[in-house]
Order: C-alpha cells, then sequence, then structure tokens
C-alpha cells in the first residue's frame, strides 16, 4: 500500500527535488532563488495559459512519454528487474524522440537527434552498471540487489562512470546539449504549450527519481549510506553545472565512451577476475 | 522424408508451370496456391518434431558430382567473359580442391539428408516468408519495364532460390551442402545481374567473387574433415572430439562470414540493392543471409565453450557494432536496411557461436523476426520506389502525409525491430541476461557483451533518424493523403504484420516471464492515442516555433560519416580477424 502511495506521489517528490535543486544552485551562485515550492507554482500557471498544438500526435505523444516515466518510476519501486527497467526507460525515450520528430521545428528535431545521441552516450554505461550490480549480487531485481552491501567497494569505478553520465539525464552542463536553451530553446520542449507542457515538466521529475534511483542502489542494504551517496551526488552534480560550459553533442558521446563507458568496463572486467 | 522433398521439388514443379500461366491472375492462381502449400507442408514438419534421415542413392550422388562441376565451370567461364581474374583463379582453386575431394571420399554410412528441429524451423521462414513475397513480386514485376518472358524468368528464379534454400537446410553432407552453397551463389549472380546494365553485372561479379571464397574454405573444410575423422558428415564431425576438429569447424564456418556478408564481405549483399526490390527481400529476409546463423547453429556443438567459438562470437559482436555505425553515413533507404541485416547477422552468429541451448533457442528466434520484419521493410521500400519514385531518406520526409500507409508499415517495422514487446528486443534483452549469466564463468564474452549493449543502441540511433525523415508534419489541419496501395503490395504487406503480431503474442506467452507483460502497456498507449484525437479538437492550432525568422527552414537529417582512414582502419581490422578465425583453428 505505501508502494502505491509513493507511486502515487513519485512526480510530487520529484517536483520537491527539482524545486530544491533551483534553490541550491542559487545559493551556488549566492542569489536569493525561487521557493522551493516553484515547480509547483510553474505548474499551476501553466494550467491557466491557453495550450496550443501542432498536431494531436505530437502533443499525445508528450502524455505518453510521462506515462512511461511513470510505470518505469513505478516498476523501481515495486523492485522489479533492473534491467527491464532502463529498457522501459528506453521506450519512454524513444516515444519523445518520435514526438520531437514528428513536427517540422528546426529546434524540435535538432533537440530530438541530440536526445538520440545523447541515449547512445549513456544508455551501454548505464547496463554496464547494471550488469555490475547483477555480477556482485546474482539477480537483476532490485529487490535483491538491496538485500546485499558493498557495492561501493566492489564496484568504484562504475560508480564513477555513472557519474559522468549522470549530467546527461538530469540535463545538466556540461552535458546539457540536449536541452540547450540558448541555442535550441528546449529542443523537443519547445513545441510543447500549457496543458500539455505540463506533462514534460512532470517528466524530467521522474527523470531524477530514475537516475538517482540507480545511485541509491550503490548503498545495498545501507540505506543510509544510499541516501548520503545521492545527496553528495546531487551536490556534486550541481557543484559542476555551475563550473562548467557546455560541451558540444558530438563530444558528450566522445567523453562518455572513452571515460565512463572505459571505466566501466576496467570495473566489469575487475569484478571477473 | 515426402514433405522435405516436398517443398524442394514443388517450387520446381510451379516453375516448370509457369511458362503456361501467362495471364497475371493465373500466375496469382499458380503462385497461391504452390505458397499455401509450401507454408501448410512446412507448418506441418514444424509440428510433427520427426527426426528424419535419407541416404543418397549412387545415381543422385553422380547426378551432384557432375552439375558441381558444370556451375564451377560456369563460374571458370564467366571469369574468362568477363575479364575478372580472380573469378577465374577461384574457380580453378575450388575445381582442383572439389576434384582433390572427390577423390579420397571416403565409404561412409551417414545420411546425406537429416531433417531435423533446425531444419523445419528454417522451412517455416524459407516458405511462409519467402513465399509470401515471390507473391508480392507478381506486383512489383508489373511495373517493370521488360518483356513478359523475362518477368516470369525473374519469378521462376525467386522459386527456384525457395527450393535450392530448402534443400541447403536439410544437407548434412559438406559436399552436398558445398554443391548448394554455390547453387546460391548462382542464384545470387543471376539474380543481382538481372536488370542486366553496367552496374548490375559489376556487382553481380562482385558477389560471385566474394561468395566463392566461400566454396573455398568449404572445401578445404572437407578436405580437413576426410583426412582428420574420415568423414564428410555434419553430424559426424561434431559429434568427433579432439585433432584437427577445432580447424575444420572454423574453415567452414568462415563461409558463414561470407554469406552472411559480414565485414569486410558487406560489399556483396550492398551491391545487390541494384536488382528489383524482391531480390533484396528476398535476400536478406527468408534466404541466402540467413545460411549464415544456420550454418553457426549447425557446427555450434563443436563451437561451443573453444576459442574459435569464443573469437566468432567477438567477431559477430564487431560485425553488429560496425555495420550499424557505418549505416548511420547511408541515405539511400535500401542501403540503410542492408547494413541493419549485416549488424544484426552479426548478431545471429555471436549468439549461435556460443553454443548453448539457451543461445540456440535465442538465435532462431532472432532469425525468425529479423525475417518478419526485414521483408516488410524491403517490401515497402519497394512499394516507395514503384508508387513514389523515391529510394533517399532525404526524399521521404513528411512520408507520413503523401503515403500514409507505406509509411506506416516502415514505422511498425522499425517498431518491430527495436521496441518492447516484440521479438528481436526480447531476443536482445534475453541475450544481456543471458551472457551476463555467463560472463563469471565465460570473462571472454564480455566484448561480446559490450558490442551488444553499443551496438542496439546505434541501431536505435539509425531507426528513428529514418523515423523523423518519415514523420515530420508541419500541422494536422490538413488530413493525411489517401494512398491507392494496389492489393497485390496491400495483401503480402498486412500478412506479414498480423504474423508479427501474432507470433509475438505467442512468443511472450511461451516466455512466462510476468515482467514481459510491463512491456505490453506502452504500446498498448500508443496504438490507443488515436482515440483521443477527436478530444483533441478542442485546442487551437499553431504553426511551428521558427524564433522570428520569416524565412521557413527546415532541419536536415545527421549523418555520421567515419572519415577514409577510419574506413581503411575498419576494413583492415575486420580482414585480419577474418583471417585470426582460420589461425585460431589451426592452434587449437
Amino acid at each position: 500500500m505505501t508502494t502505491w502511495f509513493w507511486i502515487v506521489m513519485a512526480p510530487v517528490v520529484g517536483g520537491l527535488v527539482y524545486g530544491g535543486e533551483r534553490v541550491l544552485r542559487a545559493r551556488m551562485q549566492r542569489r536569493q532563488g525561487p521557493p522551493l515550492l516553484q515547480p509547483f507554482y510553474d505548474m499551476f500557471k501553466l494550467m491557466d495559459k491557453r495550450t496550443l498544438v501542432i498536431h494531436s500526435a505530437h502533443a499525445l505523444l508528450g502524455v505518453v512519454h510521462f506515462l512511461v516515466l511513470w510505470i518505469t518510476v513505478g516498476a523501481i519501486f515495486f523492485g522489479w528487474n533492473l534491467l527491464y527497467i532502463v529498457f522501459l526507460h528506453l521506450f519512454a525515450l524513444i516515444v519523445l524522440v518520435i514526438a520531437g520528430y514528428s513536427v517540422r521545428s528546426v529546434f524540435s528535431q535538432i533537440g530530438a537527434n541530440r536526445e538520440l545521441l545523447a541515449l547512445v552516450a549513456y544508455e551501454p554505461v548505464l547496463l554496464l552498471v547494471t550488469v555490475g550490480f547483477y555480477l556482485y549480487a546474482g539477480s537483476f531485481y532490485i529487490g535483491d540487489i538491496l538485500h546485499h552491501s558493498g557495492y561501493l567497494s566492489q564496484m568504484p569505478l562504475l560508480f564513477l562512470a555513472l557519474l559522468v553520465i549522470l549530467p546527461i539525464k538530469v540535463k545538466k552542463s556540461p552535458f546539457d546539449v540536449v536541452e540547450g536553451h540558448q541555442e535550441i530553446v528546449g529542443g523537443v520542449e519547445v513545441e510543447y504549450s500549457g496543458f500539455f507542457f505540463e506533462f514534460l515538466y512532470m517528466a524530467r521529475f521522474l527523470e531524477y527519481i530514475f537516475i538517482y534511483s540507480f545511485v541509491f542502489l550503490f548503498g545495498g542494504a545501507d540505506y543510509w549510506l544510499g541516501a548520503l551517496l545521492v545527496i553528495g551526488t546531487f551536490i556534486l552534480v550541481n557543484l559542476v553545472d555551475n563550473a562548467t560550459a557546455r560541451v558540444r553533442a558530438a563530444d558528450m558521446v566522445k567523453i562518455s565512451y572513452l571515460l565512463a563507458l572505459l571505466l566501466a568496463g576496467i570495473n566489469i572486467v575487475w569484478m571477473l577476475t | 522424408m515426402p514433405g522435405a522433398m516436398l517443398l524442394i521439388l514443388l517450387p520446381i514443379v510451379a516453375t516448370l508451370l509457369l511458362r503456361w500461366f501467362r495471364s497475371e491472375k493465373m500466375q496469382y492462381i499458380l503462385l497461391a496456391t504452390t505458397v499455401v502449400l509450401l507454408s501448410a507442408t512446412a507448418l506441418k514438419l514444424y509440428f510433427s518434431s520427426a527426426v528424419l534421415t535419407f541416404h543418397f542413392p549412387h545415381w543422385l550422388e553422380l547426378f551432384i558430382v557432375i552439375a558441381d562441376l558444370l556451375l564451377l565451370l560456369y563460374f571458370l567461364w564467366q571469369g574468362r567473359r568477363f575479364d575478372r581474374r580472380i573469378i577465374t583463379l577461384l574457380a580453378v582453386i575450388q575445381l582442383l580442391l572439389y576434384g582433390w575431394a572427390e577423390s579420397v571420399l571416403p565409404e561412409e554410412g551417414g545420411a546425406e539428408v537429416v531433417v531435423d528441429a533446425l531444419s523445419t524451423f528454417m522451412f517455416l521462414i524459407i516458405n511462409i516468408v519467402g513465399g509470401i513475397i515471390v507473391v508480392y513480386a507478381v506486383r512489383y514485376m508489373s511495373y517493370e519495364e521488360i518483356s513478359e518472358e523475362k518477368k516470369r524468368l525473374f519469378i521462376a528464379y525467386l522459386l527456384l532460390f525457395l527450393s535450392v534454400m530448402n534443400a541447403v537446410v536439410v544437407s548434412n553432407s559438406l559436399l552436398l551442402f558445398f554443391f548448394l552453397f554455390e547453387m546460391t551463389t548462382l542464384a545470387s549472380y543471376l539474380l543481382i545481374g538481372f536488370r542486366g546494365d553496367e552496374t548490375a553485372q559489376k556487382n553481380a561479379l562482385k558477389a560471385l567473387w566474394m561468395n566463392q571464397i566461400g566454396g573455398v574454405v568449404i572445401l578445404l573444410g572437407t578436405l580437413c574433415a576426410i583426412y582428420g575423422y574420415d568423414t564428410t558428415r555434419f553430424d559426424a564431425l561434431t559429434g568427433s572430439v579432439g585433432g584437427t576438429l577445432l580447424l575444420c569447424v572454423s574453415l567452414v564456418s568462415m563461409a558463414a562470414l561470407v554469406k552472411g556478408a559480414s565485414i569486410p564481405f558487406d560489399g556483396w549483399l550492398l551491391g545487390a540493392m541494384v536488382a528489383p526490390t524482391p531480390v533484396s527481400a528476398i535476400l536478406h529476409s527468408a534466404t541466402m543471409v540467413k545460411i549464415a546463423p544456420w550454418l553457426i547453429l549447425k557446427l555450434s556443438p563443436a563451437l561451443g565453450g573453444t576459442g574459435v567459438g569464443l573469437l566468432l562470437s567477438t567477431f559477430g559482436g564487431f560485425v553488429f557494432v560496425a555495420a550499424s555505425y557505418l549505416a548511420l553515413s547511408r541515405t539511400v533507404f535500401k542501403e540503410i536496411l542492408g547494413y541493419s541485416t549485416i549488424a544484426l547477422l552479426g548478431l545471429m552468429m555471436a549468439l549461435a557461436a556460443i553454443g548453448t541451448p539457451e543461445t540456440s533457442i535465442l538465435t532462431m528466434v532472432l532469425i525468425f523476426f529479423h525475417a518478419l520484419s526485414k521483408a516488410m521493410l524491403f517490401m515497402t521500400a519497394g512499394v516507395v520506389e514503384k508508387l513514389h519514385h523515391l529510394k533517399d531518406i532525404e526524399d521521404m520526409k513528411g512520408l507520413i502525409e503523401t503515403a500514409p500507409k507505406s509509411a506506416r508499415f516502415i514505422l511498425f517495422g522499425f517498431v518491430s525491430l527495436t521496441l518492447p514487446p516484440f521479438g528481436l528486443f526480447i531476443v536482445k534483452l534475453f541475450a544481456i541476461e543471458e551472457v551476463s549469466h555467463m560472463l563469471p564463468a565465460h570473462p571472454g564474452l564480455f566484448l561480446l557483451l559490450l558490442s551488444i549493449l553499443i551496438g542496439s543502441t546505434l541501431l536505435v540511433l539509425l531507426y528513428f533518424k529514418v523515423t523523423a525523415a518519415i514523420l515530420s508534419r508541419p500541422s494536422d489541419i490538413v488530413g493525411l493523403g489517401h494512398e491507392a496501395m494496389p492489393s497485390g503490395f496491400l495483401l503480402p504487406l498486412a500478412i506479414l504484420a498480423v504474423l508479427v503480431v501474432f507470433t509475438t503474442i505467442r512468443l511472450a506467452a511461451v516466455q512466462q516471464v510476468a515482467d514481459l507483460t510491463l512491456f505490453f502497456v506502452p504500446i498498448a498507449m500508443l496504438v490507443l492515442a488515436p482515440l483521443a484525437y477527436r478530444w483533441m479538437d478542442r485546442f487551437d492550432r499553431v504553426k511551428c516555433y521558427h524564433c522570428g525568422e520569416k524565412e521557413s527552414f527546415d532541419a536536415a537529417l545527421y549523418y555520421y560519416e567515419p572519415t577514409p582512414k577510419i574506413r581503411v582502419a575498419i576494413y583492415t581490422f575486420f580482414t585480419l580477424l577474418f583471417v585470426s578465425v582460420a589461425l585460431t583453428g589451426v592452434l587449437s
């Protein structure tokens, strides 16, 4: 019952995390920043806006994207097969990519293309992390993975690899080309407005929960360690976001492969010997 | 046995009858009857699951020897005729090796023909998918500007091809397999050169010499088997132990890499695009290239857990990645499909070479679903080419508006190749699970695992790049256009689509993994989304955001072109890897 409660509340929790992040970033830059609940105020404001649609399929795909992500997060809370969860997440992303491509908007199409490039960059690493968990815990099920501990000592490089790709997923500098507000005005998001943009906005909250769940898993049976890792990573990612400039999309793939994939690969080989 | 005999003879009978079936209607009746009979026989054999064997009488053996010699002499003549030294040379080498093998042929009992579970499974694909393509070809050829005589000849070639393929998958003798392998080479040579222009001739010759390399290595493998184990039978060979077994097996399996158009042999399959599209459809899905995974599966009892098997797996994995990458620079739709075939064949061979029962089943599922989806995609490519005169994906922008039916078949094809809950996705998922499971005991498989992970995401990038072109629409104020698709095109495509859906549900039911049902939810949402279209009318429509620009501009598709240096590096690397398969065989 509590699981269901948390699944229903997932977008709210994600929204709080997102709001907290904006506060944290403002503090890092010595700004006042928005209040913690700003994402929710934004949501109310969006509800008042007139909704404009390019075409039905495009708008509805945004909703499907959000719903599939929600199912993905629900599957995480239920402790299901991590490998399946990664692929379910992939499905959600593909839906968004199709949506982005389905309109004749330059920004949307470039955004969708970068979304795919980002996928190429992080997906293999995410899957290798999953395989790492499997090799150590002997199961792909999150429920089983959380019964073991000591992941950090066995998979330190995989954790580093996850840290490298994490900014891609939360669209933070140096890997925020997918969104690139200053150049492609939000990418896929740009053609959504009002009611339908809300779904995309909430989808972002769910992405936070999805990717930080991986960080949490490294704590294993020790939930406090997991929580500590999440908080530490959260601060680190924002620090890096403030301190770095955006890299080009192609370089994002290169960095991910030459650094994250290499680290992950070495770790897996090391675990096997 | 009569069932398998029927599968081999019926297409030949239909070919002979075709002379008297001049009108299109009559041809449809003849072909539909043939295909239904073939499919029914294949299904019956598949579900009967009895192993049948057949020993050749002396006269049949003699007939095959003579046919083989004639075939090689024909290749020799083609080499002389078009002044291609490499073809002549390879033909001479094969003639010598063949003569040698025949002169030292051991007297042995085992059967030349064995119909086992693998054969009946291949029957299903060859006859059902291949049959559908043959029926489709009638309408396709009606758009070609050639004589009726030649059109019928084309259909006849396709039918004969099915017959040869049905024979290939039951052959248990290496020499019989060599003969049939050369027959498929001949078939591809004739089909690729069918249009008779300069490019067609050039590409046909390329296919000829590349495939002849396969013939040479099979003969070398046969000689190895004769001298090492006194046998030319697949089952006797893979059942033996020790000695030079791995050398024999590695030599024969190199033929699979050639037939499967693995890099560096990708040129011949890509060159096959000049032929009428049903040729591509039949080569890529039901026949020809599927010899590759079939052969590896056939040899897998001897390959599993060995160095050669591991090398082949890694080779296949690398091909999976490299071919997906090379496809990203292509603009011609059929070439993109071609490279994705090469990539997936790499994956099939990689899984087959692991050689456990689980991976063998995965390979078979992959072969099956790939055949269905690729046939559908190539057939649609042919439709788009004939009805709308489009070949390049750059020209296919907005296809969903101008040709909604074709566009939907292409989209469904891509979705069935990448997304859950369809067969290919399930195979990739289970392959990752299976390889991860085997990893602690076989760390060498790590490179394959990595290749599967990277290759699958590259393929996603590839397919959805093309999707981008097809889907882009400015608005839905103007509805989709109407596409009049002749039923000669629509029906075969629809049957394939129904088969994909039906078999996917069956596959999920067989697996009995509860979590898999989770994957049906997203696809159901996508399918049901159009129900909300009417409700969407309440929202106002708007044009895309153009950042204040008055000129409307369009985003280009992205291409990822390897530099010439990288290209050379890739081909050199794979050539070395190909040679090292034999070397590993020698060393182990």
